[in-house]
Order: structure tokens, then C-alpha cells, then sequence
């Protein structure tokens, strides 16, 4: 996918003066905040599950490589083909290589963030096949012809209206604006296609080890017909996704439904392992599971590899204040909100998005919601230290810290400036006491007072008060 | 008990008020109270925009400045969680210093937390009269559990009116230097927060991080809100109806 | 050098040599996590869960209820009598209670699908389906009402629990353990839950061997 995180300030700025995105976003709010409140609460030993989740994805991030060799070895007994992509582009070539071997011509895909990274769908149009997302979210997006804006809920910018609009201009039926008969409309658009695709594209929410399964959860069953009617299933993931044992996904099932949509547990969850057997009458006859690095081994040994924890939940940015009044798009590439923060610069890039890790206020409700224990402020915090390592950051953000630090380290100066400071910032606030407008600070005055000093420091007083 | 008073740079600057209530509640605790001259800032602007370095020189100073104290309390949880938190995160990797680093983040406190939870204060000197509300701010409820401790102080004082508004523990969107690199975000935040103070009908909005509070009363000004009116904890638990000179 | 030799060299590079060399000995072990408190009464832990997830639960005696109580379902709410079983269960007598049922995988176009179930997992009102020769993946999944039979005894608290039945009774995996708890369901529009997206939009469990409740 292209990225356009470059791009943050200016898109943000827009999408705040967005209307009607502004209340999209509000029901994010209500439905996910609360709803993940309610339903962490009616767990009751949610800490200990946390803990524990946390210590399974730790576990196997420090010895990755031995994990995914026994789930290569294990899927491969069972009848499955596995990939290793180095990039995304590597994905897309393996993928349309597997669609010309088995003489595939439509595909039906169901939700998958890694294959957004990939930018998976222009690439197999462009070899002719057809591809048809599934999610009713990401069909929506398809039709036209946008990126998602939440990893979780794709079409959170869009309202009913819009929806309806879409539907009747390229369903060519009679509109309606009732979801419910929105939602049956996208069933009867895309049952055919389920029927007649030669092969179903998913992602995986996390694959086992111990079985060489791939474990996908949804809730509108798109996944599970994406994976069962199709001759050919294809599951792309990243090498990251792979937890040891059966018992260890169902402690992760225990939170990541919780976190991302306030679901004791979605709708289905399912475990796929191998082939259809030989007197089966459903299920597809050819498995390939692709695992993808782009960037994500390099995050090994580094201070960021706490981030490859992530069970993309979308907790982060649902909580994020941030995320909760720009939405999803400035982010500019697939992960967007706090997580996203993180990864798109590891991904794409320090340099091309500069501004993610610093949109933060590091107020750290991310940290406190994550089902993993991510400590999000602290890698986004080393992110910013590592572009001023880089000296990534513009020059007079950099003279300008340089100089307030110089200064602190000298008190008898400090103290000197800030007593003339206090006196004359004091004397040119007016009557009012408070600045409408200050330069070098438009930033905050724009649309925001600036109230100013009491006109003494503390220092001054207490000396003063103190040496009588 | 000798207690050192690191008033914070923000507070020696703009509200000197802020730094002699802190004094006075602490002076009311019976705390032998230390205000080290030399002192600037914790070091957190540095820290936060990626430059270690000047965050770890600045550490040093504090380090040296309140060697001889017992406790260290500021009137800022962002500032004690830096000292606390974040100091021996900056010096994991320096054995020289850890050990003193370690020994001065365990006895620093945020004011309200260390009124309550240390020195177990029974009253408070101030008076105050009216309605307010509670802005918790990020850093002291998050990294430090700062949520009941000022609300427990605020109990105490009998003319106090609190009325929680909707979503007190959401950032007002300060964050430093964010508040500048990305104002306009950062305003929308304040005036989500200016909502739910007006929706409290509360005359007052008090919070225990002046750069909250500076944020917040910016906007609601800017809306033309001139009568809500915006204290720091301390000022209400020590002051003459949040006035304290 | 291959994607994967080049990955495998980043990772074991990042790795500390001895670290998590004891990898197969934890998938032996294969240890649980923590398990949430559930109280004794599994049976009714698990329909009251299954309610709450929208599934209809009908508790019977015998096996021999259930095409009656499908019937009744079926009629109740105006849907067709008519529709594909497991052929684990083509021995019921469907048409006795005026069902037109046959037995094999599901088409697109099969109003009803019948089906077993391998365990109900009390902790969320969970059903357990393995796919098999007898027991297809599609009856689950394509019709618009899907009907679930699970024994009372085989209800089992937590899905720990049901991995080692699975481990006891099958020994591996089969192709696909789909676990369903309640309709099919979207909120991608506004956030709203709509029951029916791509899968059934009803669900009847039919618990067998006595009422839930005891």
C-alpha cells in the first residue's frame, strides 16, 4: 500500500473539520470503549490472563525461529504448502504464482491487514484475476476504492448514508438506507461469488505451532466460507503470528476479542489444519500458507521488539485521543493509531512518516488498555530519540531544545532570563493577562489563549521571603 | 523528615502561587521543607522529544540538588513520573549512577500522593467555597495511580462542591510539545474537555499539572468562557478560596 | 540464499544461542494459562451464554426429540421445512415430523442445516464442530438457519478443556474446528450489530439429556 504518512499534519487538520467523519467517530467511542470496559470487567481473572499473554508472545518472539519451524514442519505433514516472503512484493508474486498453477480466475478474500500492506488486490488485477473482498467493511471500501481506516472496523468514517449511496450506484437496486437490509443486500451480491471462486485469500490471526494450523476469528462467516468453498486457500501472515500450542491461543482468545470489539468471543473462530481428507465432501483441496517478514525480524534485539507482541486488536487506538478525533487515514499506510504509529515507521521508514511518533501526547492509555502489555509511549518515545539520532528532526526544534537544556544546566543564567521573561511577558499580556496571539507558538495560539506569567518567578519570591 | 521542594520549571515561571501552596501544605504536614536554589527543570522537554542526552544531564543535577532529602515532592505527576519512571529507564545502562538514580526515584513523590499516602495529612490549611470539578492528568494517574489522593484532600475541606464530569481521565491534549507541533489536534482535545467541564456546571476546573491546566484554560478563554475558573490542586487544598500568594 | 534461509539467519542472529531451546518440550506440555472462575453448573452456565450470544437454546430429553422440536422452530417462524443434516444424523426421523431433509453437505440454496456437535464449551456458550466425512463444514455455515444438537454430557467448561478431548478422542486436528457462538453478525455499518451477515442469522442449540437447568 502507498504510503502517505508524510502527509499526517495536513490530513489530520482536514479530517478535524470533517463533519461528518467527526460523528463517525463518536460511535467508535461508545460502542468500543465502553463495550471493551464492560467486557474486561466480566472477566474476572483479566489481569492474570494478561500477564500470561503477554509472557506467551514474549516467548515466542525471543525464539522465533524454532516456533516457525515447527509450524512449517507441522502444516507441511498435514498436507500444506509454506511460503517465506522476505517483502511484500515477494507476497504478491507468490500469490498469483499459486493462482497460475491451479488455474485460478476469481478469488474471494476475507480481511486481512498483511495483504493491505501488500497492496495485494491491484497487484493480482493487474494479472488479470479477479479479486472480491468479502468483509462487508472491506467490500464497501473496494467498491470505493478506498483504504481502511481501522484495522478492526474498516469503514468506521462512513455513514449509513454514504453506505447506501455506494450500494445503489454500483449494485443498480432500489436504495435503502436499514443496515440490516443493507447487510443482506452485500449477502446476496457476494453468495455467487463465494460459489463460483476458485480460490480464497485470508490472513491468520495467529497459526500454531504445535498443529500447523492457522486460526482466523471473525464474526459474519465471510472468513469461513472464504476458507471452505474455494479449491484453493491461501493464508497470509506475519512470521510473528505463530504461538507454541492450542492452549496458548485460547489465553490470547481470551483478550482479543475483549479488546477489540467488547466480544466475550467472535462469532466464529476457526482452526484450519491441512487438506480436505480424501472422503470429505468440502473444504479445499490445496492449502499455502505465506509468512511474511517485511521488516518485522529486524525489530528482533532492538528496543522495539516488545511491538511484535501486537495481536491487532485495534484496543490502542480506540482508546487513543488522538486516533479518536482524526480517525485513521492521516496515518497515511495500513496500521494506524498507536500501534500504527510504531509500526509504519519500522515498515516504511524513520523518514517518511516523521510525524507518527511524535502525535502522541504520551498520555498512555494505550499502554494501559493493551491485551499485551505493549509499552507504546516508550517505543514511540525511542522512535523519536533514534530521529534525533538521525538528526530527522528540523533545526529549530533541535536549537531550540538545545538551548533550553543549556540553560537549565545553568542555574545563575536560568534564573536571570526567566526573572526578565516572567517580568516583560507579564507587562505585554495587556489588562487581559493572556496572550491571543504569540509568535513562535502559533501553534498553540491559533486556537488557544496563552495565559501569561505571574510576573515574579518562584525563585525571586522565596528568596525574598525567605532571606527577611 | 526533610522534604525537598522541586516546584517545577513551569510553576517558577507562570504561578510562583502553585510552589508556596505545596510549601505551605507541606509546612502543614510538619515536614521540615528544603527549597534547593539551584534547581530548573526535570529534564522531561529533552526526554520527550528524543534527546537523551540533555534529559540525562538534567537528571544529574536533580540527582546532586536533592542528595541530603528524605522525600522529593513536586506539584506535577508528570514531572514526579519522569523522576520516578522514567529516570532509571534513561540510566538502565549505567551502573556508575543507577543504584543513586533508583534510590531517588523510590522517595520522589507527586504532592497529593505523597500528602496522603506518607505523611497521612488529616486537614488541610486552605478554605474554599463553591463547585469544581477534577481533571485527572495523564502522567500522575497513569504511571504514578494518582486518582484517589486528591480527591480524598479535596473530602476534607467541608465548603468543597465536587462534581466528576464525563471522561475526567481523558488527556485535555497538553503533551508538551505536541501542544505546539500539533495545536489544532491538540485544541480539539482541550475543547472536548471544556464540554465536560461546562456540562458539570462546575465554577471551577482543578487539576494537579499546571501544563493541564495552562491548556485547558486557554481554550475555554478562547471559547469565551472567562468565568470557569481554572486552580491547581494545591492552590485549593492550601489557599483563601484557591488564592494563595 | 532463499527468503527463507534469509529470514531464518535474521531471526537466529537476534536470538541468544541456548534461548528457547526447550521449545518442543513446551508443545508436549502444551501448560494452560489461567482459567477463569465458572461455577459448577456447566450445562446451564453454557445456555445462558449461548443465549446472551443470541443462539436459541432448546433443552430435551432424547435424541428422538429433535426433528419435532425443529419442526416447531421452523414453523414458529414462518421458514421452510426443509433443508440438509450431517449425515451423522440422517438416521432421525426427519420426515415424521414433516421436515424434508437430506443428508450431505450444504448448497448455497439450503434453507436449514443440521448438525451435531463435537462439545459446547460452557465458559462463552460455545459450540465445538469438527469437519469430517460425516460431519461437513458447509451445513454450519450456508443455510439461513443453522441447528446445533450437543449432548448435555459432553459439555465441557473452557476451551482448554476441549482440546484435550480432542486430543483424547481424535489424537490430531481435523481439517477445520470451527467454534460458533451464536449468528453470523456484522457491526461494520456505524457500529450497529446486525444478526446475519454472511453465515445463519438464527441459531438453534438443542441441548439433549435433560433440562439445562438441573
Amino acid at each position: 500500500m502507498q504510503v502517505t504518512a508524510m502527509h499526517f499534519k495536513r490530513k489530520a487538520s482536514e479530517n478535524l473539520r470533517n463533519e461528518k467523519l467527526q460523528k463517525a467517530l463518536e460511535k467508535l467511542q461508545t460502542k468500543f470503549v465502553d463495550g471493551r470496559a464492560v467486557a474486561i470487567a466480566e472477566l474476572p481473572n483479566f489481569g492474570e490472563v494478561r500477564d500470561a499473554a503477554a509472557e506467551i508472545r514474549d516467548k515466542v518472539i525471543r525464539s522465533l525461529d524454532r516456533y516457525l519451524l515447527r509450524f512449517e514442519q507441522e502444516a507441511t505433514a498435514r498436507g500444506a504448502v509454506v511460503h517465506w516472503a522476505e517483502t511484500t512484493e515477494d507476497v504478491n508474486r507468490i500469490v498469483a504464482e499459486i493462482a497460475h498453477q491451479h488455474g485460478v480466475h476469481r478469488i474471494v478474500k476475507s480481511k486481512s491487514m498483511v495483504s493491505e500492506e501488500c497492496g495485494l488486490n491491484d497487484a493480482l488485477e493487474t494479472q488479470g484475476l479477479e479479486v472480491i473482498e468479502t468483509d462487508l467493511g472491506e467490500y464497501i471500501l473496494q467498491l470505493a476504492h478506498e483504504p481502511p481506516s481501522h484495522i478492526v472496523a474498516p469503514v468506521v468514517h462512513k455513514s449509513k448514508e454514504d453506505i447506501s449511496d455506494l450500494f445503489e450506484e454500483k449494485h443498480q437496486r432500489p436504495r435503502t438506507v436499514q443496515i440490516a437490509e443493507l447487510c443482506r443486500e452485500a449477502r446476496e451480491v457476494l453468495r455467487p461469488g463465494f460459489l463460483s471462486a476458485d480460490m480464497g485469500i485470508s490472513g491468520a490471526n495467529f497459526i500454531v505451532a504445535e498443529t500447523g494450523s492457522v486460526l482466523i476469528v471473525t464474526n459474519e462467516g465471510n472468513g469461513r466460507l472464504t476458507t471452505t468453498l474455494p479449491r484453493v486457500h491461501v493464508a497470509i501472515t506475519g512470521i510473528e503470528k505463530v504461538v507454541p500450542t492450542l492452549e496458548d491461543v485460547t489465553t490470547l482468545l481470551r483478550l482479543l476479542p475483549r479488546s477489540a470489539t467488547g466480544q466475550s468471543i467472535t462469532n466464529y473462530v476457526s482452526v484450519l489444519t491441512g487438506t480436505r481428507g480424501k472422503d470429505e465432501s468440502d473444504g479445499p483441496e490445496h492449502f499455502h500458507v505465506i509468512l511474511l517478514d517485511n521488516g518485522r525480524s529486524k525489530l528482533l534485539g532492538t528496543e522495539l521488539q516488545p511491538m511484535l507482541r501486537c495481536i491487532r486488536c485495534g484496543a490502542c487506538m480506540n482508546h487513543c485521543p488522538v486516533y479518536q478525533n482524526i480517525g485513521g487515514h492521516a496515518y497515511g499506510w495500513v496500521y494506524p493509531g498507536p500501534m500504527g504509529s510504531v509500526l509504519t515507521p519500522s515498515f516504511v521508514g524513520l523518514e517518511n512518516a516523521l510525524d507518527l511518533p511524535n502525535a502522541s501526547t504520551f498520555c498512555g492509555e494505550c499502554a494501559v488498555v493493551c491485551p499485551v502489555k505493549i509499552p507504546l509511549p516508550d517505543l514511540l518515545r525511542h522512535l523519536r530519540t533514534r530521529q534525533v539520532q538521525q538528526h530527522l528532526r528540523p533545526w529549530q526544534e533541535r536549537v531550540a531544545l538545545r538551548l533550553w537544556s543549556w540553560m537549565a544546566r545553568r542555574p545563575a543564567l536560568y534564573a536571570l532570563s526567566t526573572r526578565i521573561a516572567a517580568r516583560l511577558l507579564r507587562i505585554f499580556s495587556g489588562s487581559e493577562k493572556r496572550f491571543h496571539y504569540l509568535p513562535g507558538v502559533t501553534g498553540w495560539t491559533d486556537e488557544r489563549d496563552m495565559p501569561a506569567p505571574a510576573g515574579r518567578t518562584f525563585r525571586d519570591l522565596y528568596r525574598e521571603r525567605h532571606s527577611s | 523528615m526533610r522534604v525537598g521542594l522541586f516546584v517545577t520549571c513551569l510553576v517558577d515561571l507562570m504561578r510562583p502561587g502553585i510552589g508556596f501552596a505545596a510549601l505551605r501544605l507541606l509546612e502543614a504536614a510538619g515536614c521540615e521543607v528544603v527549597v534547593p536554589a539551584a534547581q530548573t527543570c526535570c529534564g522531561q522537554p529533552g526526554y520527550n522529544s528524543g534527546d537523551q542526552k540533555a534529559a540525562k544531564a538534567l537528571a544529574l543535577k536533580v540527582l546532586k540538588e536533592f542528595d541530603g532529602c528524605d522525600y522529593v515532592v513536586l506539584p506535577s505527576g508528570s514531572c514526579a513520573g519522569m523522576i520516578r519512571v522514567h529516570y532509571p529507564a534513561l540510566f538502565k545502562d549505567d551502573p556508575s549512577v543507577i543504584e543513586s538514580i533508583k534510590r531517588l526515584s523510590a522517595r520522589t513523590y507527586e504532592l497529593t500522593d505523597f500528602l496522603v499516602n506518607v505523611v497521612k495529612l488529616q486537614n488541610v490549611p486552605g478554605r474554599y467555597s463553591g463547585s469544581l470539578t477534577y481533571h485527572d492528568s495523564c502522567s500522575g494517574l497513569r504511571e504514578l495511580g494518582v486518582q484517589a489522593q486528591p480527591r480524598t484532600l479535596l473530602a476534607m475541606m467541608p465548603g468543597v462542591n465536587l462534581t466528576e464530569m464525563r471522561e475526567s481521565t481523558t488527556c485535555c491534549g497538553f503533551g508538551g510539545t505536541f501542544s505546539v507541533k500539533f495545536g489544532d489536534i491538540s485544541a480539539r482535545m482541550a475543547d472536548n474537555k471544556c464540554e465536560h467541564i461546562r456540562a458539570t456546571g462546575a465554577g471551577a476546573i482543578v487539576a494537579g499539572d499546571l501544563g493541564c491546566l495552562m491548556n485547558i484554560e486557554g481554550r475555554l478563554r478562547r471559547r469565551g468562557d472567562l468565568e470557569t475558573r481554572v486552580l491547581h490542586v494545591a492552590e485549593v487544598l492550601a489557599g483563601e478560596n484557591g488564592l494563595c500568594k | 540464499m532463499s527468503a527463507r534461509e534469509n529470514i531464518l539467519a535474521r531471526i537466529g542472529k537476534a536470538r541468544g544461542p541456548g534461548v528457547g531451546v526447550d521449545s518442543d518440550d513446551v508443545i508436549r506440555r502444551h501448560p494452560r494459562g489461567p482459567i477463569p472462575p465458572l461455577g459448577n453448573n456447566l450445562a446451564k452456565r453454557f445456555g445462558e451464554q449461548a443465549t446472551r450470544l443470541a443462539s436459541d437454546v432448546a433443552p430435551t430429553a432424547t435424541l428422538m426429540d429433535v426433528p419435532k422440536i425443529v419442526a416447531d422452530y421452523l414453523r414458529e417462524r414462518q421458514l421452510p421445512p426443509k433443508g440438509v443434516c450431517w449425515p451423522s444424523l440422517a438416521a432421525l426421523d426427519w420426515q415424521g415430523a414433516g421436515l424434508e431433509i437430506e443428508s450431505r453437505a450444504a448448497h448455497g440454496d439450503d434453507p436449514v442445516g443440521i448438525t451435531g456437535a463435537f462439545t459446547g464449551i460452557a465458559e462463552t456458550g460455545t459450540l465445538m464442530l469438527l469437519s469430517g466425512a460425516q460431519t461437513p463444514a458447509t451445513v454450519s455455515l450456508l443455510p439461513e438457519t443453522h441447528v446445533a444438537v450437543v449432548e448435555k454430557v459432553r459439555i465441557v467448561a473452557t476451551m482448554e478443556d476441549a482440546w484435550d478431548r480432542l486430543r483424547r478422542e481424535h489424537g490430531k486436528l481435523p481439517r477445520a474446528v470451527n467454534f460458533i457462538s451464536g449468528p453470523s453478525r456484522t457491526a461494520d455499518i456505524e457500529q450497529t450489530v446486525t444478526l446475519g451477515a454472511h453465515g445463519p442469522y438464527r441459531v438453534l442449540i438443542v441441548i439433549v439429556g435433560g433440562s439445562w437447568n438441573e
